[in-house]
């Protein structure tokens, strides 16, 4: 694993900062989140040629292969701009499950066009249910005559309209295992569902009797999701922490500059203690992300709990700033064209996405051996 | 010695070790231990304090006239952890003593010369005679007066939340010196001797049945013009710099006097609480637990983070949020120990030593949310100085404090 030094870590999210406040300004998210597949071709080719893309994807894969500190920072930008990309579900978690599952083979010939962008994966890990958890899982699998089959139903899978290659987590007779199934092959029902965030992609997608390829991992399936998911964990709580962070300085700008009674709404108490109380949020959040990409980065398998304290105050802390942050503007915050709204959707879909807070609350208290 | 003459950060780490190795032992460190340098020393502790000042490593960064070396503050910080490193009090009070740093500088050469010594020594008791019972939160508005008399100034008035007051030497007193400026414009600074007549000390019952706070009543006490920190009517500047220091002490330190106080800094406590009671396994109650230690491991990252930044010479903002943060993990702390205990929070008495702690801890955290700057006013100075907010219109500051409406 490559590691970035200060300078190069400021450098990289310079660069991208640059990129995304041009490329993903208010104007450009509005216009991406409103088409059918949710993300801008072009940025996305510009995102892979900077190494964004390809982030974790090891080097002899066409990555940069950097750890989870690298993506955490760019995650804060990521959130910040409120980018529209697949980068969560194919350069993240679909990247971060393959190499967990270490299929030599089959590495080879996915993650060079995941690094690369050409290629966009997703992984389906639950059911309807909405649980990241093994009995979440609503697929299944059978093996005939020496070849899989996957029937059932796999939901809230990200991007999964977009997909090019599908990372499918089944049930079978020999436990959880994971395929690689190709999105357009018979037996597939694929249907968009309607999201909240409208910056946000996911889909159903049924399985009557699919072929399937058996992944044949190196490690115990859950463990490699467990590892596949600790990371995508810490990239989102980078985004919620980045995110929260826009919502709370445009917020106090707003707040020096809106005159009502004759003085700037910052200078009433009432304005100015809520705005503290979110420094708070937002400062804890970015503590807690940047700490759970560290345990990370030094030692995956400790790092459960400094995750879980993540996953759970960032998506606290973007949901209350977002929330906040309305109430901050005024009237102002309640109309479409403002963008404080599309900051909570947001917000409230990160907050959900992957278990909920009370979920990672009581994966914490497991981690401290209660 | 000096900074002309600088040492090796290896050879000064190998001089401090030797130092200690000589002059310290475990057991001493088991004897000292949860003693307070904070309001005053006894005995063997106050022995071992006068060999860490004679030996400089008490101000290791102040000038060599006055007890220090010259050191920087990275030298500062390596015999800093060589003494925390076996336990040993006293080191890096450069950083810690609000009484020897603002007297450092802000006081006269005479009064330096008089006082320094003995209290980084901890042989002099200090005390803070600041808030009034009209000054609370607006300290600017003290009414207690000092007014010059050849070479001294006589004090009256009334002064309140003194810790310390009954055994104190000497008390940092802002006191009105001139009525007829506005009111930050007439304070002045002094030391003020304790131990003389006109001067009552009233304990004062807290709401935690404690008395760590007194009322203190000044009638014609006289204190020396030498004693005045800084020049006349300038004492708001002094105090600003005093009060930094408090700040800084106040985040770090353990408060309350009872086991529980102390115990609930760990953080499975809460955890340990909960099995004892049989409740672990309440979905609700693990929740809360969870978020309580939440709030008091954000609390710590947020310091590494800060102490991180500063180490690479830059700031964060998180740098002033850990008072805030600070009253919400006390606050939360004893509501959910409150939780966990249920219908036996009912109770008080040394028969019931959980529910003692619970509802200690309950009116406990206010020392926090409310001593040394409410939540609000902390609220306030963060969105006014990290966020840069506008400050809310003030309508006394132009005029006479003589003219000010008091409450």
């Amino acid at each position: 694993m490559n590691s970035f030094s200060a300078d190069e870590r400021l450098a990289l999210r310079e660069s991208i900062h640059l990129l995304l406040s041009k490329q993903s300004d208010e104007r450009a998210v509005r216009a991406t989140m409103d088409t059918t597949s949710g993300y801008d071709a072009k940025l996305w080719q510009e995102l892979a040629k900077m190494g964004v893309v390809g982030l974790i994807v090891d080097e002899t894969h066409g990555g940069a292969g950097v750890g989870p500190m690298e993506l955490e920072l760019v995650m804060e930008e990521v959130g910040a701009a409120l980018l529209c990309s697949p980068f969560l579900a194919s350069g993240v978690l679909a990247a971060a499950l393959l190499d967990a599952l270490a299929d030599a083979g089959l590495n080879d010939r996915l993650l060079p066009g995941i690094a690369d962008g050409s290629c966009i994966a997703t992984a389906a890990l639950t059911g309807k249910s909405g649980r990241w958890t093994p009995d979440g899982v609503a697929v299944s699998g059978q093996e005939v005559d020496g070849e899989w089959r996957l029937s059932g139903c796999a939901s809230y899978v990200v991007h999964g309209q977009n997909a090019d290659v599908l990372l499918v987590l089944a049930s079978t007779d020999r436990g959880l295992e994971c395929f690689v199934v190709e999105p357009r092959a018979a037996g597939i029902g694929m249907a968009a569902l309607p999201t909240f965030d409208h910056t946000l992609r996911l889909a159903e997608i049924t399985f009557e009797g699919v072929k399937a390829e058996l992944i044949t991992a190196q490690i115990p399936v859950w463990d490699a999701v467990s590892r596949a998911m600790d990371l995508t964990l810490v990239a989102l709580a980078g985004e919620q922490a980045g995110a929260a962070q826009h919502c709370l300085s445009s917020t106090v700008e707003y707040a020096k500059n809106r005159i009502q009674f004759g003085r700037a709404i910052g200078s009433f108490q009432a304005v100015k203690h809520m705005a503290a109380d979110l420094l708070l949020e937002t400062e804890s959040a970015l503590s807690a992300a940047r700490n759970a990409a560290a345990r990370l980065a030094e030692d995956a398998e400790a790092a459960t709990e400094a995750v879980s304290l993540a996953a759970f105050a960032c998506a606290d802390a973007f949901v209350t700033t977002a929330a906040t942050s309305i109430q901050m503007h005024g009237g102002i915050a309640f109309t479409w064209e403002h963008p404080a709204h599309l900051y909570l959707r947001r917000a409230r879909a990160d907050a959900q996405l992957f278990g909920s807070s009370s979920f990672h609350r009581e994966r914490f208290i497991q981690a401290l051996g209660a | 010695m000096s900074s002309e003459n600088p040492i090796s950060d290896d050879a000064l780490r190998e001089e401090v070790r030797a130092w200690l190795a000589e002059h310290w032992s475990p057991e001493q460190a088991q004897a000292l231990e949860g003693k307070q340098l904070l309001w005053g020393a006894t005995g063997e502790l106050k022995n071992w304090l006068g060999k860490v000042v004679e030996a400089r490593w008490a101000v290791p960064t102040w000038p060599v006239e006055w007890f220090g070396r010259g050191s920087s503050a990275v030298q500062a910080k390596i015999i800093a952890r060589e003494f925390a490193a076996v336990r040993a009090p006293g080191a890096g009070q450069d950083r810690s003593s609000m009484w020897a740093n603002t007297l450092l500088a802000r006081g006269t050469e005479a009064l330096k010369a008089e006082l320094l010594g003995p209290i980084l020594k901890s042989e002099v008791n200090m005390c803070l005679l600041y808030s009034e019972p009209n000054a609370g939160s607006d300290l600017a508005g003290i009414r207690t007066r000092a007014d010059r008399k050849g070479d001294h100034f006589v004090v009256n008035g009334q002064k309140v939340w003194t810790s310390g007051a009954a055994n104190a030497d000497y008390g940092m007193l802002i006191a009105r010196t001139d009525w007829d400026v506005p009111k930050h414009s007439g304070i002045s600074f002094f030391f003020l001797p304790m131990k003389q007549p006109g001067i009552e000390v009233r304990p004062l019952r807290q709401i935690t049945d404690e008395s760590h706070f007194n009322e203190v009543f000044i009638t014609d006490a006289i204190v020396p013009a030498d004693n005045l920190l800084g020049d006349v009517n300038t004492g708001w500047k002094v105090l600003q710099t005093a009060l930094a220091y408090e700040r800084s002490i106040l985040g770090d330190a353990a408060r309350g006097a009872r086991s529980g106080a102390k115990e609930s800094l760990k953080e499975e406590v809460l955890i340990a609480l909960a099995r004892e009671a049989g409740v672990l396994e309440n979905p609700e109650l693990r929740q809360d637990i969870a978020q309580a230690i939440a709030y008091k491991k954000l609390n710590a990252l947020n310091n590494a983070r800060v102490k991180a930044d500063l180490q690479q010479g830059t700031t964060s903002p998180a740098m002033s949020l850990g008072k805030l943060a600070m009253s919400r993990i006390l606050h939360e702390e004893a509501r959910v120990r409150t939780a966990i205990l249920g219908a036996q929070s009912l109770f008080e008495g040394s028969d019931h030593p959980r529910a003692e702690d619970a509802n200690f801890l309950t009116f406990n955290a206010y020392f926090t949310s409310i001593g040394g700057g409410t939540d609000q006013i902390q609220r306030n100075i963060i969105g006014e100085r990290v966020l840069g907010l506008p400050k809310e219109p003030e309508i006394d500051t132009a005029i006479p404090f003589r003219d000010v409406r008091k409450g």
